[in-house]
């Protein structure tokens, strides 16, 4: 019995059986159970599940609280009203403009996101939604005021007027692409992007993504849906008033989001059949609706942050667990991956008389170094000399007070961060920064968001270029994770690994992204003794791929065996630089390392 | 281990979430006297004194002080028992004034108003820089007088034992000479003092006893002359380097 | 302009700059941003209302009674939803969810317990809100007092932030840790700011009642005003919050002659957007140092 199960849960066969029977069943259900109510009460469901699905792009997955997502469906049930009774539109139109409509208002309400921090950003969408809210009703010329847009009619498809049953066909069909659509998206660049963005800005800055783009993208892909519900909405209600908006309205979405798991593919799902089921069953508790829902949000948060849909696949991890199945699924294939890594043509580094300010102290007064294209370089020095600053001014994330920085010739002082990763510099930092949630793979994978070239849309229809560059990128991680070392814990989560790994594992996305110049901060910090041997071995052999290597270190051995050059900090300024033999066997170097210049002043005065 | 140890640490194991940092320490900082704890950045020193005082909770082993056992209190309750941390990179309240820093070192201590005033003069008395401008912003002096400040704003609960990590960190020779000075000052007043550095030239200047950590193992102890004629700082930071050819 | 509505405007602004207030008294040392602050002051108004109106007690003996009643709450509030989820993540934002699912409870749970019908209520003798003529306006004596206890109100928390604890506070907000080493306990502080706030919250109720009514619908425009006088002072700053309340109170007003009274929210709304645009942290605020 145990090994029926066993073998249903592993079969590849199951899942698409089980998504199919599901699908029959929603299609043929009205003919069994269907009443005209029942269908209404469904496709409005079904409406609400789709801003559902778009709030979580945004919530869940890229952490922005949204609390004016009513107002777009607001915006988007207008639009196709005033369209079909106003100006006798057909719907199809119609709807596309209130995608696009909605789609613009989540632009514009995108906008103070970028220079504001997540919970301003919440206040200011609330204050959108009262706006539109006030607006809906003061706007008496366009909006018709109290009254409501009337009469709109119901859909037309080549002459035949759309039943309800139609509609609920038609709202259930825009349902399932929507999830397959978000499902490509997620496990897309894209959606490895957003989780970044959410949960490490820096290394998704690293890895050469625009926050600003990305966070855009998700607004105006949620507005566009929440607009397309309200097109939804609209004529299936055949009536929209200003009282269908208010404020609470977004709040539902919201609820149902957290409630269904945010985060989780499924969750819009699971929270809207949730939400709209209980004051079904509790209509005696109507009055109290608020209140529950407040009290089921706040315990949610406390103890199940990750709404149903979490617990369920926590409890069926237990299961699996219990079955003795691993809860790691099966790594792609070496094999069908290219054996050798690719040499790459190094970039020369030259930094210029630098010079950088906090306030009024000077961390760094003046520096300059060289390292030639496809060598290897040390930065060293005693704590608080500025070798991080330094190393995060070449990658841009300090601005420069002074001086120049060139990578092969080109001035790269003033340009953003993620331009500069995208111009081939990778770094890494003092502290792995890794998505914990995600697979060692999909961090990897993370650092080749510049290289693929494939558009939103045709990430999110699954065409067969999107499916041969993923493909492509798929091997590239494999070969750099197995180059590391970690290829056999690919699909482990980033978050369970050893500091150690977790630092090979920030390196191998680095080398994914296939970079010219390769920043590395202190990578030998909390390693042990063999893992000191292997990080050695590793940078030697970035290295004879032609990477240009900067690291920054304190294990004077580790760089005495594997760099050409190394250039002494202290206190903001060059102390000495040349080769490792020339440095180190300089008394005076080592003595300043060591503090022992400070005896020397006090000796003399 | 000696009778009049002030602080006993024994067999401690302690790190950061899953990375292990310390590995068995055994330290012992006699009564009245200045102990320095040197290596090489990453070797752990940071750690061992947050983990005495109270910031980090000890995985194993046990932290004693004047006799109470005290790892896994909080701080604020080994703060009450007169031992002070002055942190790394002179973490002072830098958007108020020198004499606002001062007063929250006497925080959660109920004394008389005239003690209080006392406590002020002699703080002042012992660092004169920090008389001249008491209301001026912290965050705009200097690094030297940041750090007299830091050490001022200890020394306000007259402790028995302060721990300094790295005072000397970005600051001018003439004016780590000036620190120094006062740290031996109040050893000679009684305090009893923990210097982690990683200058070690300066830490065995003025200690009386000093202890080597390298990768969270302490390598070595004993008195400064010893320290300084052994194998053990040249291992501790420079490894098989030390072991080349002089130029 | 009509200096009637400028002392209208002075008056709500007033009132703003209250809210905000509350917002920073909580934020200083938890920087958590309290979605329920609105609800807060409409609890207050109620239970104000209810005390001084229904139950006719003292105006005093009702304002003292709402503050203990809300600043109970507060602290309340900070226990259960926003200490376990600051726990839970330090950096995260789960406190936004669980601060409006708080807003979500309060604001029902009035409107299951006191209605939807406004509770009038009347100055405290011998204020009232019948105007008289000062310098060719018409202000009454509520007006002109609260505008002179909410000055004396900000005059005064600022004199608290002098006091130790409140340096403290400042201490904890600055540096956690380091004022761990200091024998600062933040835990406690931000109990007794969620209580300090709470108060704050209640006492502004209590003042807005006899001229915003106390309702059910206090809550969500003056969660909105609050945080716009805050934002745009520039969060944990009172003296900011003070002026940006009167920033705020001005635009409403003059928008309220220019435009229906529908279009005064989007008005407000545009002004506000517009000063954060061009200095996202208010006009007084500080930018926080970004660690790499």
């Amino acid at each position: 019995m145990v090994d029926t199960v066993r073998t249903l849960i592993q079969s590849p066969r199951t899942r698409p059986t089980l998504l199919f029977t599901l699908a029959l069943v929603l299609y043929l259900a009205p003919f069994a159970v269907g009443t005209e109510y029942r269908l209404f009460i469904a496709t409005q469901m079904a409406a609400y599940v789709l801003v559902a699905i778009g709030l979580n792009l945004l919530n869940g997955y890229g952490g922005q609280v949204s609390l004016g997502h009513g107002a777009l469906v607001a915006i988007g049930a207008y639009a196709v009203a005033l369209a079909m009774v106003d100006h006798q539109w057909s719907f199809w139109p119609a709807a596309l403009l209130a995608m696009v409509a909605a789609a613009a208002v989540g632009a514009v309400m995108a906008l103070p996101a970028f220079r504001l921090s997540t919970w301003y950003f919440a206040l200011i969408t609330l204050g959108f939604a009262e706006v539109v809210g006030g607006l809906l009703t003061e706007w008496r010329e366009l909006t018709h005021g109290f009254a409501g847009v009337v009469g709109i009619p119901k859909p037309a498809v080549f002459g035949h007027t759309l039943t309800s049953l139609d509609l609920y066909w038609f709202a259930l069909t825009l349902n399932g692409l929507a999830l397959a659509g978000m499902a490509n998206l997620l496990r897309s660049r894209f959606g490895r992007a957003l989780v970044a963005v959410r949960d490490n800005p820096v290394a998704a800055t690293a890895a050469g993504v625009s926050l600003v783009r990305i966070k855009m993208m998700a607004f105006v892909a949620s507005a566009a849906m929440a607009g397309l519900a309200g097109a939804l909405f609209a004529v299936q209600k055949t009536v929209v008033t200003p009282d269908d908006f208010t404020a609470d309205f977004s709040i539902f979405f919201l609820l149902m989001v957290v409630l269904g798991g945010a985060g989780r593919l499924w969750g819009p799902v699971v929270g809207a059949v949730v939400f709209f089921l209980v004051p079904e069953l509790l209509t005696a508790l109507q009055s109290w609706r608020m209140l529950i829902y407040g009290v089921a949000l706040l315990l949610l948060m406390l103890y199940a942050p990750h709404g149903l849909v979490g617990a369920i696949e926590a409890g069926w991890k237990r299961l699996r667990t219990r079955l003795g199945l691993s809860n790691i699924p099966p790594a792609p294939s070496l094999a069908a991956v290219r054996a050798k890594v690719e040499p790459v043509a190094g970039a020369a580094l030259s930094v210029r008389d630098v010079e950088k300010r906090f306030g009024g102290v000077a961390a760094l007064a003046g520096v300059s170094l060289e390292v030639a294209a496809g060598t290897t370089h040390a930065i060293v020095g005693p704590n608080g000399s500025g070798k991080t600053t330094l190393l995060n001014m070449i990658s841009g994330f300090y601005p420069v007070d002074g001086g120049a920085i060139l990578i092969d010739g080109h001035s790269v002082v003033g340009m953003a961060p993620h331009r500069i990763a995208r111009r081939g510099v990778g770094r890494t930092f003092q502290t792995p920064r890794m998505l914990p949630e995600l697979s060692v793979l999909d961090n990897a994978l993370l650092g080749a968001f510049p290289a693929e070239r494939q558009g939103a849309a045709a990430v999110a229809l699954r065409l067969p270029r999107v499916r041969r560059e993923q493909q492509a990128s798929l091997g590239d991680a494999m070969r750099y994770l197995d180059f590391v070392g970690l290829a056999d814990r690919a699909m482990e989560p980033a978050g369970e690994l050893p500091h150690g790994q977790q630092r090979l594992a920030e390196i191998a996305r680095a080398l994914v992204g296939r970079p010219r110049l390769l920043l590395l901060d202190e990578p030998a910090a909390g390693l042990s003794l063999a893992e000191l041997d292997r990080l050695g071995e590793l940078v030697a052999a970035i290295g004879a791929l032609g990477t240009t290597v900067v690291i920054v270190e304190h294990h004077l051995e580790l760089v005495a065996n594997i760099c050409r050059g190394v250039t002494v900090l202290e206190r903001g300024a060059v102390l000495a630089s040349g080769t490792p033999t020339e440095v180190f066997s300089h008394e005076e170097v080592i003595a300043a390392y060591m503090g022992s210049q400070a005896r020397v002043t006090q000796a003399a005065s | 281990m000696s009778a009049n140890a002030l602080i006993e640490v024994s067999g401690l194991d302690v790190g950061y979430g899953h990375v292990g940092v310390l590995r068995g320490v055994d330290l012992a900082v006699p009564q009245g006297t200045i102990v320095a704890l040197v290596g090489s950045n990453g070797a752990g020193k940071s750690t061992l004194l947050r983990a005495i005082s109270g910031l980090l909770r000890p995985w194993t082993g046990s932290i004693a002080f004047a006799g109470q056992a005290i790892a896994g209190e909080p701080p604020h309750r080994i703060i009450d028992l007169g031992l002070l941390h002055v942190a790394e990179g002179r973490r002072l309240f830098r958007r108020q004034t020198v004499h606002a820093n001062l007063e929250l070192g006497l925080y959660g201590t109920r004394l008389e108003k005239s003690e209080e005033r006392r406590r002020f003069d002699r703080v002042y008395a012992l660092f004169p820089m920090l008389a001249e401008r008491p209301q001026a912003l912290a965050g705009i002096l200097s690094g030297g007088q940041q750090q007299m400040l830091a050490i001022a704003q200890a020394l306000m609960r007259q402790p028995k034992l302060v721990m300094l990590d790295e005072p000397s960190l970005g600051l001018a020779p003439i004016v780590v000479d000036q620190v120094m000075g006062v740290l031996q000052r109040l050893r000679d007043a009684g305090t009893t003092i923990l210097l982690v550095e990683q200058m070690v030239e300066l830490a065995l200047d003025i200690a009386d006893q000093a202890y080597v950590l390298q990768n969270g193992v302490v390598i070595g102890n004993g008195p400064p002359a010893a320290i300084r004629n052994g194998d053990l700082i040249r291992r501790a930071y420079l490894g098989a380097v030390s072991d080349r050819p002089s130029g | 302009m009509d200096l009637d509505l400028l002392v209208g405007a002075l008056t709500a602004g007033s009132l703003y700059a209250l809210v905000a207030m509350g917002f920073n008294i909580l934020y200083r040392p938890t920087n958590v941003f309290n979605f329920a602050q609105g609800d807060l002051v409409m609890l207050g108004a109620m239970v104000g209302a209810t005390a001084i109106t229904m139950l006719g007690l003292p105006w005093l003996v009702g304002a003292a009674l709402a503050m203990l009643a809300v600043a109970v709450l507060a602290l309340v509030e900070e226990r259960i939803a926003v200490a376990p989820v600051l726990k839970q993540s330090a950096t995260g934002h789960g406190w936004v969810i669980t601060t409006l699912a708080v807003s979500m409870i309060l604001a029902n749970l009035v409107g299951l317990a006191w209605g939807p019908d406004p509770i009038a209520v009347k100055p405290p003798a011998p204020l009232s809100t019948e105007t008289f003529e000062l310098f060719s306006a018409n202000v009454s004596s509520y007006q002109i007092a609260i505008v002179v206890i909410t000055l004396m109100l900000v005059l005064g928390v600022e004199a608290f932030y002098g006091t130790r604890s409140g340096k403290a506070v400042l201490a904890v907000a600055e540096d956690r840790d380091a004022a761990l080493l200091r024998g600062i306990n933040p835990n406690r502080l931000s109990s007794w700011s969620f209580f300090l706030g709470g108060g704050v919250a209640a006492l502004t109720g209590v003042l807005a009642a006899p001229i915003l009514y106390a309702s059910t619908g206090l809550g969500p425009s003056l969660l909105l005003k609050g945080f716009a006088a805050a934002a745009v002072g520039g969060i944990g700053n009172n003296r900011g919050a003070l002026l940006a309340g009167y920033i705020i109170g001005i635009a409403e007003a003059v928008a309220a002659t220019l435009l229906s009274p529908g279009y005064q929210l989007a008005a407000t709304f545009a002004v506000m957007l517009v000063i954060l645009l061009i200095r996202p942290h208010g006009l007084f605020g500080r930018a926080e140092a970004r660690a790499v």
